[in-house]
């Protein structure tokens, strides 16, 4: 039965609203999560929506659990908003340096380059949520021909902007990091920026969709995104 | 301003953290030891989020352009001019003072507080370093750090009554709050978990502690869950049984379902204890947990008080027990007119 509820500690509180990973039970997720972070009560430290939960961050010395478990009774009944979703283009270039497991994820799945980038770049992909990293989105709908497991070995530099795959997931890498995701692209969009507020590009709810470029317009876009820094 | 002139890997500018971000996936990060970096601002006069410097171990060498009043928090042998001075009480330093700060000989995580604080270009709200994601970066030979302004706030010679100085052990007894994802383990498991000792491996930093011990059996639900948020404190617990518990750098979200949650009045003990160092668990409820929260901010208000010379504090012995009291100085002021001695 949901919802659930459970402490997290002594200083949050998780509402459990499914156990699948389902677009319906995401949007109540974000509806809940954004009705309490507008209502912004005093003891509110902070509320991170996930797939299927919404952590609240509450301050003890101003309520206790159960205090806080009846202060969040009234968001429950929040309903998604029926308006039309933001679509972010993700401009990518595809293979090359610039994905260099293009070939690979092709290899495995018996398809040709060109297929991969195909498959790849048709879909709406929707933020479930942020986390892991600054700006990290975790998008769902991908196409499962080209599910293809992580490398053996993580590599120790990935740099940022690059677009991926492990197992049944796609993602994009917002800042350089190590990382174990096959490379097929890489984005000269900055997902991260900590200058602005909200320092992500994007946002639980919107919808993502990559665009094949050339690498001319890469470091076009690249030039005006990042400068002049590598 | 002040000069580093000698910087160990890993002294950073911290105060309790970056919130209100986790949701796009920024760290809160801050201070890994908040009973410690609070207690350093209290002494020259500060309030709780001041930034102030973080080091791991060995404390940085650091030279006066200004004159400043300063404290040091840690078990550590502290210099001023080659001169020792006491960690744990507030001194002044005068322009060209150079301040040497040792080897820590027991806990892991120290801090030196400025009276006005360090100025820092914020980011997000926040002068929380967070190395990982560039927020911020670690402190380095050279590097001069502006201070606040701070007349009146900070005076010398303020030193934190004994019993109040933290005491950092290798083996801690360490309070959880069982839960949220209880289910994916066996009740053996959780047994496991409550009555072994497991000991903090090298492999640990300000992200997180790895244990090593006896492994915790998961149930047929298995160890991996769908993401979600991972509170400070957080037990992790992956497939090979070993838990993980997650500090302030720790990341926003996590597949690994969590056995239980560090009360936050026990993270520091955690977050003191050197790899080697062994835990044990107990299981509290949220409602315990909560009320020794409480007990401890009303002594930190007090303590503060205390600092600031609004109270004052006696140290009694009852029962075989050392107490504290605080007193208003109001109310003594009343009492010396009405008896004088």
């Amino acid at each position: 039965m949901f919802p659930q509820f459970k402490p997290a500690g002594d200083s949050a509180l998780v509402i459990i609203f499914g156990d699948r990973i389902d677009e319906e039970i995401n949007k109540k997720v974000h509806a809940v999560a954004n009705a309490i972070e507008k209502a912004s009560p005093d003891w509110l430290i902070e509320v991170v929506p996930t797939y299927t939960s919404v952590y609240v961050y509450y301050d003890p010395l101003e309520l206790s659990y159960q205090e806080a478990l009846d202060a969040i009774r009234p968001f429950l009944s929040a309903e998604p908003k029926e308006e039309k979703p933001r679509i972010v283009e993700i401009p990518t270039v595809y293979g090359g340096e610039f994905g260099p497991d293009i070939e690979f994820v092709a290899q495995h799945n018996s398809l040709t380059v060109d297929d991969v980038i195909e498959i790849h770049s048709k879909p709406l992909y929707r933020v479930y949520m942020l986390g892991f990293t600054p700006g990290f989105a975790y998008l769902g709908g991908m196409d499962e021909r080209i599910a293809t497991p992580r490398l053996e070995k993580p590599r120790l530099k990935v740099p940022a902007g690059s677009v991926g795959i492990a197992g049944k997931q796609t993602g994009i890498y917002p800042i350089e990091s190590p990382g174990g995701w096959r490379l097929i692209g890489r984005t000269p969009l900055r997902l991260f920026t900590p200058e602005k507020d909200p320092p992500t590009l994007l946002r639980p709810g919107d919808y993502v969709k990559f665009v094949p470029i050339s690498e001319e317009e890469f470091w076009e876009i690249y030039k005006r995104e990042w400068g002049e820094q590598k | 301003m002040i000069e580093l002139i000698n910087v160990p890997s890993l002294t950073t500018i911290q105060d309790l953290g970056r919130y209100g971000y986790q949701k796009f996936g920024i760290p809160v990060s801050g201070v890994m030891d908040e009973v410690s970096a609070r207690l350093a601002n209290y002494l020259v006069g500060n309030h709780d989020n001041t930034p102030l410097i973080e080091f791991v171990l060995k404390g940085p060498s650091i030279r006066f352009h200004t004159s400043a009043v300063f404290a040091v928090a840690g078990d550590v042998d502290v210099r001023l001019n080659g001169i020792p001075i006491e960690p744990w009480q507030s001194h002044w330093a005068k322009r060209g003072d150079v301040l040497e700060v040792g080897t820590l000989k027991s806990g892991v995580y120290g801090y030196i507080a400025f009276s006005g604080g360090i100025l820092c270009d914020k980011i997000l709200g926040s002068c929380a370093t967070y190395l990982r994601a560039k927020l911020g970066r670690a402190l380095k030979q050279g590097d001069k750090l502006k201070l606040g302004y701070a007349i009146l706030t900070g005076k010398e010679g303020k030193a934190l009554p004994e019993p109040l100085i933290p005491r950092y052990s290798n083996e801690n007894e360490i309070r959880v709050i069982l839960g949220p994802q209880l289910e994916h383990f066996t009740e053996k498991g959780i047994e496991t978990f409550l009555s072994s000792a497991y000991e903090v491996t090298p492999n640990s930093d300000r992200m997180g502690y790895r244990l090593e011990g006896p492994e915790i059996e998961h149930s047929e639900k298995g160890a991996d869950i769908i993401t979600d948020a991972i509170p400070l404190g957080a037990i992790q617990v992956p497939a090979n049984g070993k838990p993980i518990i997650m500090l302030a750098d720790r990341q926003t979200t996590g597949g690994y379902a969590k056995i239980g949650v560090v009360a936050r009045v026990d993270v520091p003990k955690v977050a003191q204890t050197r790899a080697g160092g062994k835990l044990r668990f107990k299981a509290i409820t949220v409602e315990e947990a909560q009320e020794l929260l409480r007990k401890r901010e009303f002594l930190f208000r007090n303590v503060k008080r205390l600092l600031d010379g609004e109270v004052r504090g006696y140290k009694i012995k009852a029962l075989g027990e050392e107490f504290m009291i605080f007193v208003e100085k109001r109310e003594i002021e009343k009492r010396t007119t009405l008896f004088p001695s």
